[in-house]
């Protein structure tokens, strides 16, 4: 099992970048009011996951991690797709993409 | 003969009736007698059957034989839990089952065709009477078929349920539902002591089956104390559904009901089944400790006492013939006591006399009382009262109906050559010869002779009291009435010439009144000397009374007890003739004296035994449901509502979590995911799976 990639770059650098691109995602998530960052802040979260998969695959060479990661993009545009037209029938509706303003599934 | 074929279809004896029970139930609206027809058709049909099955087992037809006797019995197996744990249902028949389905199906038969009569102005409530009385035979002869205690038990309930609702049949009265309630309630306290009785046998035997509980072998090896406190418990069964001292009182209530159902209830059903669970468990009984043998021997007698004194006065004649029975049922057991107690102490000829003729007085008791009710019925109504004094006079009205009266009190009276002589002289006779063993017997025997004089002067006392004398203005009402009748259909139904009166009771009431009759008269000396084989070599228990008809009437009037008894009920008669026919003696200047009145206030009151019942059931049930009420509502319910309060008051709380902010909610999975994570690395660390980092 090949410890080295052939860049030379170890697999704890990859995994690194991807671990901080998640926790960019979660807080963008928690923070951010607008509707339309947080949904951008889910698609950095899902890419992390993917640089997790295709760094994965490479280092144990297995193609099947790719095949996954290209799954994932899929996903991620058919996703991004409906929740931006939610988001556009949310913005005819109330006039406005804040999720603070939008409480009323409440005790 | 082999009458195997006809014992397998004995099962059908109480579907038949219960079949009625279904079609008069569910269709009986539509028959224009509302189901009459019908239940006399089925009912008789499981009477056919019922007397040949009888016929075959009477004349050695039982194909098995056991210690005690010849029987048949088929049973399949109907709860199985695991090994040991077996309830079988199924039919088991002997001479004493022989006896009871006799009695039951063909006094049942009788009852249900003078009910056609008797209830004809009931309308459409004729249908609910039908089925119930249907349901009541049916269950009745299932539980004098039934093959195991377990089975005997649950016809045992049905038949009390039967009872609940016929008693109560007029609802709308209080005083009928509340009679109901009570006949309920007070057998339900000998049921409870009969359940407990079944869990003991159950316990000692591994079995309820008549069969395999009488081995000899088996009952030899039980424990004897056990097995005396299983059989005193089944005994209190037998005194609350036989209405014996103390839970006797339910039965003079129970006259709420219609007469034709009294007749049953006293005749063949209901108060027989105690009578007929102690003879089924005699021979438990015989293996018991003395004591128990010796004790239902005694509340018999007490009870018949007891009984005897309180018809001496009741204005009511239902009542006066309800105390008779009650009196008549503790005779029984007082010679099924002395049986038991003759065969305990080894004398097995006797003791055997002592249970033939226990069942003996319960078959001649059958015909006669169901013939006093049923002649009450007519009586009853024709005047449209139940009070004495009201009546009288009414010989002239009902001829028919007054001699068969006449005769059935007689009989019970115990005047030779009656059926009541026969049976009642042959009991006293073993009580006192039980008095040789036990001197105690001699007393009960003295006690029984004061009952027998007490029984022949209420009898006739009633007797006089409603054909006799002046016309009390009931009579004289429903006379007019009849007049009235007779001459608006002048030449139709009434062909009476003037001046001469026609019995007014219709056919259907009075054929089965003269056929009771017939028995009545006629049912002990044929039992004992017209088929080659007398009562007591038929019916009987381990030792046959092998006797021709010859040495049995030398052996009654060479003992002086049948003199005894003779005179005493001689005595009664004349006693009640004077008093109440030639009135010499002022009956009512008598029980006005300072020395007689508390004494006749307390029968009325029936020794406060109503009272007594009223302050058990009023006051101390009721105040301990009282304290019961209170702890459910404060302990109980305390802790349940105290939980709901609780449940209620967190979920205020919690609820708090939903904001409604989809952020907060985003917050809380990430935080559970990390601490889900942190979680799992501790787990790991502490299995040693990963090293701390």
């Amino acid at each position: 099992m090949s410890v080295e990639f052939t860049t030379g770059i170890p697999l704890s650098w990859f995994l690194l970048v991807s671990a901080t691109l998640f926790t960019i995602g979660v807080i963008g998530i928690l923070v951010k009011r607008n509707a339309i960052v947080i949904l951008m802040s889910i698609e950095l979260m899902l890419n992390a996951a993917n640089i997790n998969f295709v760094a994965f695959s490479a280092y144990y060479d297995l193609p099947m991690g790719q095949v996954f990661a290209l799954f994932s993009i899929g996903l991620a545009a058919a996703e991004a797709a409906v929740g931006l037209a939610i988001l556009l029938n949310l913005n005819r509706l109330k006039d406005t993409v804040h999720v603070d303003d939008l409480n009323i599934m409440r005790w | 003969m082999d009458y195997t074929w006809l014992f397998q279809l004995a099962w059908i004896i109480p579907i038949l009736p219960l079949i009625s029970f279904l079609i008069v139930g569910f269709l009986g609206a539509k028959f224009s007698d509302k189901g009459g027809m019908i239940a006399i058709a089925l009912v008789g049909a499981a009477m056919a059957l019922s007397l040949a099955i009888a016929y075959a087992a009477l004349t050695g037809g039982l194909p098995s034989h056991g210690a005690e006797g010849a029987y048949y019995t088929d049973t399949i197996e109907w709860v199985v839990l695991g090994s040991g744990f077996t309830l079988s249902i199924g039919i088991f028949i002997d001479t004493l089952t022989a006896v009871m389905l006799i009695v039951v199906s063909f006094v049942a038969t009788l009852v249900v065709i003078y009910s056609v009569g008797y209830m004809g102005e009931e309308g459409d409530r004729r249908r609910r009477y039908f089925t119930e009385i249907s349901l009541f035979v049916g269950v009745m002869l299932g539980l004098v078929l039934a093959s195991s205690f377990s089975l005997l038990f649950i016809f045992w309930e049905l038949v009390g349920l039967c009872s609940y609702l016929l008693i109560g049949f007029w609802f709308e009265r209080p005083s009928a539902a509340s009679a109901a309630k009570k006949a309920f309630l007070v057998t339900r306290v000998g049921d409870v002591m009969f359940m407990i009785g079944l869990f003991i046998l159950f316990n000692l035997f591994g079995t309820l089956n008549y069969v395999e509980m009488f081995d000899p072998e088996v009952l030899t090896e039980v424990d004897q104390s056990l097995l005396t406190w299983g059989c005193f418990f089944m005994f209190g069964g037998a005194i609350g559904k036989s209405a014996q001292f103390p839970l006797h009182d339910w039965l003079p209530d129970a006259m709420e009901g219609p007469t034709t159902v009294s007749a049953l209830i006293h005749a063949a059903t209901m108060v027989k089944a105690g009578v007929y669970l102690v003879a089924r468990m005699f021979p438990l009984l015989v293996h018991s400790y003395e004591w128990l043998p010796l004790f239902i021997a005694v509340i018999g007698v007490v009870t018949a006492l007891m009984a005897a004194t309180m018809a001496l006065n009741s204005p009511n004649i239902k009542r006066v013939l309800a105390y008779s029975t009650i009196s008549q049922l503790g005779f029984m057991f007082l010679g099924l006591g002395t049986g038991a107690y003759l065969f305990a102490a080894g004398i097995y000829e006797e003791g055997s006399l002592g249970y033939s003729a226990a069942m003996f007085h319960l078959m001649n008791h059958a015909f006669f009382k169901a013939l006093l009710f049923l002649s009450a019925g007519a009586v009853i109504h024709f005047v449209h009262t139940e009070e004495m004094s009201k009546m009288g006079g009414l010989r002239k009205y009902m001829p028919i109906t007054s001699i068969v009266m006449l005769l059935g009190a007689i009989s019970i009276a115990g005047i030779p050559p009656l059926s009541g002589f026969w049976s009642k002289d042959e009991l006293l006779a073993v009580v006192e010869s039980a008095g040789s063993e036990n001197w105690t017997f001699y007393l009960l025997y003295a006690m029984g002779v004061c009952t027998a004089f007490m029984t022949a002067f209420y009898m006739f006392r009633m007797w006089f009291k409603t054909f006799t004398g002046p016309e009390g203005e009931a009579t004289k009402h429903a006379a007019a009435h009849m007049a009235h009748d007779d001459h608006g259909h002048k030449g139709k139904d009434h062909q009476a010439k003037p001046g001469k009166i026609k019995e007014h009771t219709p056919a259907v009431m009075t054929v089965p009144l003269m056929l009771l009759a017939v028995l009545a008269v006629f049912s002990g000396m044929a039992a004992l000397f017209f088929f080659g084989t007398p009562f007591y070599g038929i019916v009987f228990f381990e030792e046959p009374i092998v006797e021709t008809g010859m040495e049995i009437l030398e052996n009654v009037f060479t003992a002086w007890t049948t003199y005894l008894s003779i005179a005493v009920a001689v005595g009664g008669i004349g006693l009640a003739y004077v008093a109440f026919y030639r009135k010499s003696i002022d009956v009512d200047a008598f029980v006005k004296r300072p020395a007689v009145k508390p004494l006749y206030n307390m029968l009325l009151a029936r020794y406060g035994f109503t009272k007594g019942y009223d302050w058990v059931g009023m006051r101390a049930v009721y105040g301990f449901s009282l304290v019961l009420d209170w702890f459910d509502l404060h302990v109980i319910d305390g802790i349940v509502n105290g939980l709901a309060r609780g449940t209620a008051k967190a979920g205020r709380g919690l609820r708090r979590v939903q904001t409604g902010f989809v952020q907060t909610y985003a917050g809380v999975v990430v935080g559970g995911a990390v601490l889900m994570m942190l979680l799992g690395y501790f787990i790991l660390v502490l299995l040693g799976v990963v090293q701390p980092w």
